[in-house]
């Protein structure tokens, strides 16, 4: 739904068809016949009780996608999924009277079109001719398996930061951990979702002394962090140290292992962002140390590693969002820009009001169209 | 990554969507609240489309939501887009339909619905949402600087204002009234996340209580001072003084210096702190003496009945019935060369000034005129200094914004400056 503008006197419309004008729509009126479409030309019909495609075949080819809502008040929108879930065309905001239009190159094989919120949400499509080898979807594939390397490596660095950290604490080096804290949080901060996934290994590591129902069992990274700049010790940290050493070790061992859903990219990418707004743009991550604004780059780098990964999908659904969200990435890089001391960040404490609020202001810009990616690249059979 | 992945299941169906179990009792609940006393029914509309903007002469709702908003890009095109967008919403919402139209609130379970939700079976509640442009948005950044029409300009400082910083001024504001307040917090909340990346909050007021009639089919309300307010207010139906005072460029109006302002007016907002501990330890005789009305009839000191007019120079006992300080005479037309507003405010309180422990509470007073600079800037100046009011108000926060004339059905918001 975010669109680059467009002049408005090209939509001589009801406005409620601004809404659908800038996605292809057009009001069931203005019927301009399909004549001369390409080979396969289908037209999908949205009712209350589902949605029909006529036909519901077509030869490998070109094919283009009409798609008319004749009066359901429940549906407005129709998507075409492949066999690996992804959605390769959609219209949307089509409300009753408006129709919409898509076409795209399909290669033989099994389809669905969905219309979320009908009685029957899919139903199936094929296009005939000799079918590829691989159902997988190959920019799934290749988002996914991208995401699954990025996950491991972060999460080495991790294991190798972690270790550091650990080693200074053990050794009573007050400066030298307060010095490795910081490198050791960045990576678990890019893979922070993944990291929940794993039931009590996230609370573990990372839980902060506010969510701890008993004092005494207060573990992890902020337990130390306590120790070391409020208390400026690490009287008693050994054992909390071996224990994280241990704690990220167990991660380590789960993520080898660990595949992930394209949903899960998606998901993740906004989940990170909803840390930054909840925790890190607050001051109250890292409530000892004030380094939230390392945590929140780390946040916004796992969570632009995620979508660049799903970029080629999206592109093909939605190339304005693309544009939009890789603007508001940027936008919010840029705005980080000004609070980089060497390889770390500026404390928090060092912001006015003014710049934590320009900074929160970036991430909810960010975070609104992102949070629509999931639902424009994924079928539902991948959710 | 989440466990739980919601079903494709509309989202009210789906536990996993809306999570909190209270939702499905909330709405019911608020759905059956009754119309506020007072309030003509509920479930009435009021066109989003027309000539002029709604909620200006719309007979005044029983709450409002008013946001100053600071735009955020730097592209012409991307404000525009949102000006696009929001008047598209706003006709959708002020027909108590969601946003993105009947489906708003559903679509698929793995993206965000458009539509946020809370005012989903409440009535249209009368929902108006009026537009209006801050000096500020004429600087450099959009080419708009000769299109800003001479009369907005920023308020010069004016007696009796402690204005806080967090509280004055912004490129753009929303007016949204309704009578049911759910429904005008959902308007806005709507368009600030539409609007998201183009435009942020500067500062937003609730009120509550139309402290204004704006119709002759209303009765006058009284405002947290206890007294009734806006007994003398322009009104719906006083179109020669409308023309005169209220639209830009209209009949007897000074002439229209920007073509796109022309059906348009001003909007100026002033949020008024009533330092109520001390008024409410005032007796009933200072009370009146300030007001200048009667407070239980709303009556003239120089009257009976609260519609009767002011009699400026009546005196008992040598003398004047209305004190020379009162509110209402320093207020009046005739004693300000002629000059009428159109009135529209709202009580507010924001709970607790946390410094003193007194209450944060007063008016939020909302004016509409045709020429602020020499309406109320000129009136406001004399009441800082010489009313009797003054003594118990603080002004806080402040306003002028351009509200441009009417929508027509296949236009919309922006049209005259961006389009």
């Amino acid at each position: 739904m975010i669109r680059t503008s467009r002049p408005l006197l090209a939509l001589a419309a009801a406005p409620l068809l601004l809404l659908v004008a800038c996605s292809g729509g057009s009001t069931a009126a203005d019927d301009s016949a399909s004549g001369g479409a390409a080979s396969g030309a289908v037209k999908v019909t949205l009712t209350d009780d589902g949605c029909t495609a006529e036909p519901n075949s077509v030869p490998a080819g070109a094919a283009s996608f009409e798609v008319v809502n004749s009066g359901a008040s429940a549906v407005t929108e129709a998507e075409l999924v492949n066999s690996g879930g992804r959605i390769l065309g959609e219209r949307e905001n089509l409300t009753p009277g408006l129709r919409g239009k898509f076409s795209l190159k399909l290669e033989a094989g099994e389809y669905t079109i969905q219309c979320p919120n009908a009685a029957t949400e899919t139903s199936t499509f094929t296009v005939t001719g000799s079918a590829p080898s691989s159902t997988e979807d190959p920019l799934f594939a290749a988002a996914t398996s991208g995401y699954q390397t990025y996950v491991k490596q972060q999460v080495a660095d991790l294991v190798t930061a972690t270790g550091a950290f650990a080693a200074a604490v053990e050794a009573g080096d007050v400066a030298k951990a307060k010095e490795l804290y910081g490198p050791a949080r960045a990576p678990y901060e890019r893979i922070e979702p993944v990291a929940e996934s794993f039931g009590d290994l996230d609370p573990k590591i990372d839980v902060r002394i506010a969510d701890v129902a008993d004092p005494s069992t207060w573990t992890g990274f902020h337990r130390i962090e306590q120790a070391l700049f409020e208390k400026g010790t690490t009287e008693g940290m050994a054992p909390v140290a071996q224990q994280l050493v241990a704690d990220v070790g167990q991660l380590n061992t789960l993520v080898q292992t660990t595949t992930y859903q394209p949903a899960d990219l998606a998901n993740g990418a906004s989940g990170l962002l909803d840390e930054v707004a909840k925790s890190k743009v607050t001051g109250e991550e890292e409530a000892y140390s004030h380094l939230d604004l390392l945590d929140f780059a780390a946040n916004v780098e796992g969570s632009r590693k995620a979508f660049d990964l799903l970029t080629p999908a999206l592109q093909v659904t939605d190339a304005d969002l693309v544009t939009t969200i890789q603007g508001r990435f940027d936008d919010v890089q840029t705005a980080l820009q000004p609070y980089r001391r060497g390889d770390g960040y500026a404390l928090y404490t060092e912001l006015t009001p003014d710049q934590v609020k320009d900074l929160a202001t970036a991430v909810d810009a960010l975070a609104e169209p992102l949070s629509q990616v999931s639902g424009k690249v994924v079928g539902a059979a991948n959710q | 990554m989440s466990a739980v992945r919601p079903s494709r299941r509309g989202v009210l169906t789906s536990a996993a969507v809306v999570g909190a179990a209270g939702i499905g009792a909330g709405v019911s609940a608020v759905a059956s609240r009754p119309a506020a006393a007072g309030s003509p029914t509920a479930s009435r509309t009021v066109p989003f489309h027309g000539t002029r903007q709604a909620g200006v002469t719309t007979p005044a709702q029983d709450s409002l939501v008013f946001a100053a908003l600071d735009v955020t890009t730097k592209r012409a095109g991307d404000l525009a887009d949102v000006l696009q967008r929001w008047s598209a919403a706003a006709a959708t919402m002020t027909t108590g339909v969601p946003v993105g139209g009947p489906g708003g609130l559903g679509g698929a379970g793995d993206e965000p619905p458009q539509d946020t939700g809370e005012a989903h079976e409440l009535p249209a509640a009368n929902l108006t949402v009026t537009l209006g442009y801050g000096p500020s948005l004429f600087d450099e950044r959009f080419g708009l600087a000769d299109r800003r029409p001479a009369a907005l300009e920023e308020l010069p400082a004016l007696p009796g204002e402690q204005l806080d910083p967090t509280k004055v001024g912004g490129d753009l504001c929303l007016q949204a009234c309704a009578d049911d307040p759910q429904v005008a917090f959902h308007a806005v909340r709507n368009l600030v996340r539409i609007g998201r990346g183009t435009v942020r909050v500067r500062w937003m007021q609730l009120g509550f209580g139309r402290t204004s009639t704006t119709s002759t089919t209303q009765s006058t309300p009284r405002n947290l001072m206890g007294f009734k307010d806006g007994t003398a207010n322009l009104r719906a139906e006083d179109t020669a003084d409308l023309e005169k005072f209220v639209w830009v460029g209209g009949q007897g109006a000074p002439a229209a210096d920007q073509d796109w302002m022309r059906g348009g007016t001003y909007l100026v907002a002033r949020r008024i702190r009533m330092l109520i501990e001390s008024w409410d330890r005032a007796s009933l005789g200072e009370q009146e003496r300030v007001i200048g009305r009667a407070k239980e009839s709303g009556a003239p000191l120089s009257g009976t009945q609260e519609f009767d007019a002011l009699d400026l120079d009546k005196t008992v006992h040598g003398k004047p019935a209305i004190d020379v300080a009162a509110h209402v005479r320093l207020a009046a037309p005739d004693t300000n060369g002629g000059v009428k507003m159109l009135r529209r405010g709202y009580s507010y309180t924001d709970g607790l000034d946390v410094a003193t422990g007194q209450l944060d509470a007063g008016l939020f007073f909302i004016v509409f005129g045709n020429d602020p600079h020499q309406q109320f800037v000129p009136v406001q100046r004399r009441l800082g200094t010489h009313d009797a009011l003054t003594e118990y108000l603080k002004h806080t926060g402040s306003g002028i914004f351009a509200c441009p004339p009417g929508v027509q059905r296949d236009g919309a918001w922006g049209e005259g400056l961006f389009i």
